[in-house]
C-alpha cells in the first residue's frame, strides 16, 4: 500500500515510460496481431526487447531515485 | 539529460510572451492547414481516401504496400477505401490524434517539472515544427515534382509518402504524427540519459534515437500493413528493410539525434545571449538543420546508396529477402 501511495504521489517520473509502455502495447504488441497476411510480423517483435530492457532498467532507477520519504 | 543541469528557471515576463508568440502561431497554421486538408482539398492535391482509384504521385500501384496485398485485398481498398477512417479509430488509435495528444501531455508536464517551461516549451514546438516541417517538404515535393513519385522510372532513389488519417493538419502532416515525434523523442532520450547517466549528450543522443528507431522497426511494418495504411510510402527505394524504404529508419534515427543535440545546447545559449536571442537563435538553428539533413538524405539516397550497392553488384536490396 505504501509502495502505490509512493508511486502516486511521484507519478510525474514515471509519465515517458508510461506513455511509452501503453503505446508499444498497443500501437505495436496489439496491431501486430490484427496483421493478417504478413507472416513473422509478431515474431518481428523480438526485435524490441532491448528497447523493452531499457525502459525497465529506466523505472527500476526512476523508482530507487525517488525521495527518502516521499 | 541530465536534468540538473538543463534546468532553466522560469523567467515569468519572458515566457508569457513566448508561450503567447509560439503557442499562438502553432495554433494559427493548424488551424489553417486543417481547414485546407478538410475543406478545400484540392489546394494540396490532398489524396481522398475513399476513391483510391484516383490517387497520383503516388497512385496505388506506386506504393510498397501494393506489392504486399493479395488480389482481394486490393480489390477491397478500391471498393471500400483506406480502412479505420472513422471517427473514432482517427482519435484513439495508437497513432490518433486524442491518444497523440494525451501522452505529449504526460511528457510535457514531465519536462516542465525537470527542466523548466521554457525549455520544455522548446522541445515541443522545436520538435514539432522539425519533424512536421521535414516530413511536410518530402510529402509535398513528391505529390507535386512527380520526380520523387515515380521513383523507379527516373531512377531517383528517395520515394514519397503521405499520410491517410488525421483530425488535425500542420502542413500535410498529421498532428498526431508531430506530437508523437516530440513525446517519444523526449521519452528515449530522457531513458537514454537515465540508464546511461555518464554518457555525453552525444552518447544519450545516440541511444535516445536508436531506441526510437528500434521501437519502429516493429511499429512501422505494423502501421504500413494494409489492415491500417495510415502511411504509405511510394516506390523507388533501393534499399528497403520489412518492406519500407530504409531513409525511413536512417530518418527516425537523424531526426531525434540532432534534435536532442540541439535541444541540450539552449541553456549554454541562454547563458552566452540571454534567453530572447537563444530562442531566436535556436528555431533559426532548427529550421536550417531541416533544410541541411532534406539536402543530405536527397544526396545520400540519390548517390551514396547506389554507389555503395554498386560496389556490391547489387541494383536492389530487400531486408530481409522476401518479405
Amino acid at each position: 500500500m505504501k509502495s502505490w501511495r509512493r508511486f502516486w504521489r511521484n507519478r510525474i517520473e514515471f509519465y515517458p515510460a508510461f506513455s511509452i509502455f501503453i503505446w508499444y502495447a498497443v500501437g505495436s504488441v496489439l496491431s501486430s496481431l490484427r496483421v493478417q497476411n504478413r507472416p513473422g510480423i509478431v515474431t518481428l517483435g523480438l526485435i524490441t526487447i532491448p528497447v523493452v530492457v531499457v525502459f525497465i532498467i529506466a523505472v527500476r532507477r526512476a523508482w530507487r531515485e525517488l525521495p527518502a520519504g516521499s | 539529460m541530465q536534468s540538473h543541469s538543463l534546468y532553466v528557471s522560469a523567467d515569468p515576463s519572458f515566457d508569457r510572451k513566448f508561450a503567447f508568440i509560439t503557442y499562438g502561431l502553432l495554433i494559427l497554421l493548424i488551424v489553417f492547414f486543417t481547414y485546407l486538408h478538410h475543406g478545400r482539398p484540392d489546394v494540396l492535391q490532398v489524396p481522398d481516401n475513399a476513391n483510391i482509384s484516383a490517387w497520383k504521385n503516388p497512385s496505388l500501384e506506386q506504393t510498397n504496400i501494393y506489392d504486399r496485398m493479395t488480389g482481394t485485398e486490393r480489390a477491397q481498398v478500391r471498393e471500400k477505401g483506406v480502412p479505420g477512417t472513422g471517427i473514432l479509430p482517427v482519435l484513439f488509435d495508437s497513432q490518433g490524434d486524442l491518444t497523440a495528444f494525451i501522452f505529449a501531455i504526460l511528457c510535457f508536464i514531465h519536462a516542465r517539472k525537470h527542466y523548466g517551461f521554457w525549455m520544455a516549451s522548446c522541445f515541443l514546438i522545436g520538435s514539432f515544427v522539425f519533424t512536421g516541417l521535414q516530413e511536410s517538404i518530402a510529402i509535398l515535393l513528391g505529390r507535386f515534382t512527380a520526380g520523387q513519385a515515380y521513383a523507379a522510372a527516373e531512377q531517383v532513389t528517395h520515394g514519397t509518402y503521405f499520410f491517410t488519417k488525421g483530425v488535425l493538419w500542420f502542413i500535410e502532416t498529421p498532428v498526431a504524427v508531430c506530437l508523437s515525434w516530440f513525446w517519444i523523442a523526449y521519452a528515449c532520450v530522457f531513458t537514454a540519459g537515465k540508464v546511461f547517466p555518464r554518457m555525453g549528450v552525444l552518447g544519450r543522443a545516440t541511444i535516445g534515437g536508436l531506441t526510437a528507431m528500434i521501437i519502429d522497426l516493429w511499429l512501422d511494418p505494423v502501421a504500413t500493413s494494409p489492415e491500417f495504411m495510415m502511411w504509405l510510402w511510394a516506390k523507388g527505394d533501393l534499399i528497403r528493410v520489412l518492406g519500407i524504404n530504409h531513409s525511413n529508419f536512417v530518418g527516425w534515427f537523424l531526426l531525434i539525434f540532432l534534435f536532442a543535440i540541439l535541444w541540450e545546447w539552449m541553456p549554454a545559449l541562454v547563458r552566452k545571449w540571454g534567453r530572447a536571442k537563444a530562442t531566436i537563435a535556436f528555431f533559426g538553428i532548427v529550421l536550417l538543420t531541416d533544410v541541411a539533413m532534406l539536402i543530405f538524405l536527397v544526396v545520400y539516397n540519390t548517390y551514396f546508396v547506389r554507389n555503395v550497392l554498386h560496389l556490391f553488384g547489387v541494383s536492389e536490396l530487400q531486408i530481409p529477402p522476401g518479405w
